[in-house]
């Protein structure tokens, strides 16, 4: 049998239009896009590092004071930047793109989002202990590392864009050690420091643009 | 029913045994497949940002040197190699193909353990590369000694649990945020043994590879003692094959009698040399020298190292010093020879120099001045080359001439570890005056404060300082014996 000798289907009726929020195409879009960049997933891993920062802060697990104490909120901020850039990756690729016309401003939605969500877990996390820095400092410290992390996305590709964070506070910790001053190591600058306010801030807009119009690259998988 | 679920088919009594070349090609292949090299570039840059750098700026002594292995590369490499375990360990699951290959030939465990293999044997391959830069630079500026490998050993041994850890995260628990949580936990290991190894809570503490920085002098006049080394390696080895045995020990289940029991003996030795090692560093005990563990201390560890000193001229003495100290003799010399030569024949004054044994128990570290002819036996911890850690040519200077001093006019029990200095006012304020006279400047209370003891002091010393040379040099013929024994007053001194 050919295609030619298939008889054509009758025409189905009209199909029932969607019930409830999340059967319109709007939300459903979002909540598959959502589901795509495991963010649910995301979530819980950020919610561990609120833990692991709350259990930091209780057990006193921090070096010293001064500067020597900021090196785990740091690493753990680190953390949370690495988690929200990895969320980057897209499982279809080009596909994706050549689709998707919302797709800018759904990236864009989620990289704020998380970041967003990760600075409110972070700061609770923290609230009734004494964090070195203040819930200020976590909100520089984080922005400045997700944008890090959103731009090495867009180089390198989402899997391994967790490398980027996890470089800048290797360098971050021999800052805090040794009293830098550059604002470009924001992390060992005191939280109301305009200029490392400055550089965190550039560098995050420029990962939420990069995110927003590239997304994380495609990149072959190893 | 998966494939993964279905139950192993009995091995067939004629089956020929597996070809070895089959496991190198396998090995092979991961070789070529791993993310481990993606990571060179960023350790390379880390490597000389850091590591290379802090090591540059110590002096050319190899132990010295070669501590940056464990408390600075060993850091900024367990991130990444704990990550890019975990993203190798969860390969499988995150492309679906789990079950593809759990229908190969070989057993599945076989191949986790040979892509382990694969990540580790980059890792040891890019930290071997970092070691062999520092120890090329280093061998090229060093003059005596050579490389300690026993800090390369441990170092590959916590790079090899470190990935053993992140490969069965990635392997328990895939997913694509195993990777910079894993990368998250041992970063945080890391800095928590370091805490715990530096404020030394207790003498399991010394499990940490990572540690303070040892004294310059460590290894030069006595041999590096391997006792704590020996200790870590069992620990960390041990607690690597634990990681690996539980990598195995779901699938050895399906996969027969042979895995199954090869899996439960490496988790038994692993364990047991992991309990072993902790066992023996509870009965660690410091001593002037390093750690020692006595079920694996090595009594020929304890002669001291057999050289023939480096002698120079300060004011007419002889200064002599560690052939490996060669390079900051003229350095030494010349800080020395303003305060010998302001304290020449005065009674107690040092007749020549010895550099000694740096003694971290005592505050005085070891320095004394002993003998007939009275001999100063000086500590040297430190090089007159700048380090991050605030140390150059100004603090060495004053270093060699406040201990001078001080042991001159107060003796050993002027040193205190902590709390205000040793000695009565008139002492210090000779002390003051005699390092000022020397070239090293005396600090003083803020203009139109009301004066403290300090001040007094200050005030004092810069009275005495400004006395002639031979008169202040008669004043101190006269009254030294008072004066070392606390019993002249500021308002005593001329």
């Amino acid at each position: 049998m050919t295609a030619a000798g298939l008889q054509k289907p009758e025409p189905r009726a009209e199909a029932s239009r969607p019930r409830g929020l999340l059967s319109h195409s709007g939300p459903r879009l979002v909540r598959l896009h959502l589901a795509s960049r495991r963010v649910p997933g995301a979530l819980a891993a950020l919610a561990l590092c609120a833990l692991v920062l709350r259990a930091a802060l209780i057990w006193h697990w921090s070096l010293g004071n001064g500067n020597g104490a900021q090196q785990l909120p740091v690493l753990i901020e680190a953390g949370a930047a690495s988690i929200i850039a990895v969320t980057a990756q897209s499982p279809f690729g080009d596909p994706e793109r050549a689709t998707g016309r919302w797709l800018p401003y759904l990236r864009l939605g989620t990289a704020v989002g998380l970041t967003a969500a990760a600075f409110g877990l972070l700061a609770a996390g923290a609230a009734a202990e004494h964090l070195p820095g203040g819930t200020l400092d976590i909100l520089r410290n984080m922005a400045g590392m997700t944008g890090i992390g959103l731009l090495l996305a867009a180089v390198i590709g989402g899997a391994l864009a967790w490398t980027g964070p996890m470089a800048y506070m290797i360098v971050t910790q021999f800052g805090l050690i040794g009293d830098w001053t550059s604002p470009w190591v924001w992390p060992a600058r005191p939280p109301h420091d305009a200029g490392a306010a400055l550089c965190a801030g550039l560098v995050f807009v420029a990962g939420i643009v990069a995110a927003t119009v590239r997304g994380a690259r495609a990149f072959r998988e190893v | 029913m998966t494939l993964t679920d279905a139950p192993a088919r009995p091995r067939p009594s004629d089956a020929g045994r597996a070809s070895p070349m089959s496991l190198w090609r396998l090995l092979w292949l991961e070789l070529r497949r791993n993310a481990m090299p993606w990571m060179f570039p960023l350790l390379a840059a880390l490597f000389v940002f850091d590591p290379f750098r802090t090591a540059m700026g110590y002096g050319p002594f190899w132990d010295l040197r070669a501590s940056v292995l464990e408390n600075k590369l060993l850091p900024d490499f367990v991130a990444f190699v704990a990550g890019v375990a975990a993203w190798m360990g969860s390969r499988d699951s995150r492309r679906h193909t789990r079950d593809l290959v759990d229908a190969t030939a070989r057993p599945r465990w076989t191949a986790q353990l040979t892509t382990w293999a694969a990540t580790t044997l980059w890792v040891a391959a890019g930290f071997l590369c970092c070691v062999a830069v520092l120890y090329g630079v280093t061998a090229s500026q060093a003059t005596w000694g050579g490389p300690p490998w026993w800090p390369v050993a441990v170092s590959l041994a916590e790079l090899a649990l470190i990935s053993a850890l992140g490969f069965a995260a990635g392997t328990f628990f895939p997913s694509r945020f195993t990777a910079p949580l894993a990368a998250l936990g041992a970063f945080l290991l890391c800095l928590e043994g370091f805490r715990n190894a530096v404020g030394r809570s207790s003498g399991y503490a010394l499990l940490s590879p990572t540690t303070s920085v040892p004294d310059d002098d460590t290894g030069l006049f006595h041999h590096y003692l391997p006792d704590v080394s020996i200790a870590q390696l069992m620990f960390l080895i041990g607690l690597t094959l634990v990681a690996l045995a539980i990598l195995g020990l779901p699938r050895a289940a399906d996969a027969g009698p042979r895995p199954r029991r090869a899996a439960a003996v490496i988790a038994v030795a692993g364990l047991a040399a992991a309990g072993t090692a902790i066992g023996l560093t509870g009965t660690a005990r410091t001593e002037a020298y390093g750690t020692v563990i006595p079920a694996l201390h090595d009594a020929a560890n304890d002669r001291p190292i057999p050289y023939t000193p480096v002698c120079g001229q300060a004011a007419g003495m002889p200064v002599c010093v560690h052939p490996a100290y060669r390079n900051f003799l003229p350095a030494m010399t010349a800080d020395l020879a303003p305060v010998l030569r302001q304290i020449v024949s005065l009674p107690g004054a040092p007749a020549r120099v010895d550099q000694v044994v740096v003694n971290d128990l005592i505050p005085s570290n070891g320095a004394a001045i002993t003998g007939v002819p009275p001999v100063l036996r000086l500590p040297v911890s430190g090089t007159p080359d700048e380090t991050s850690f605030g140390q150059n040519a100004g603090t060495f200077t004053s270093y060699l001439q406040s201990t001078l001093v001080t042991l001159f006019v107060v003796g050993a029990r002027g040193f205190v570890s902590m709390g205000p200095p040793a000695g009565t006012p008139g002492q210090q304020a000779v002390e003051l005056a005699l390092l000022q006279q020397a070239g090293t400047a005396i600090q003083t209370g803020a203009p139109g404060r009301q004066p403290t003891k300090a001040d007094q002091v200050a005030t004092a010393a810069r009275r005495f300082a400004a006395m002639p040379a031979a008169a202040r040099h008669a004043w101190l013929a006269d009254h030294l014996a008072a004066l070392r024994a606390g019993h002249i007053t500021l308002a005593q001194l001329p």
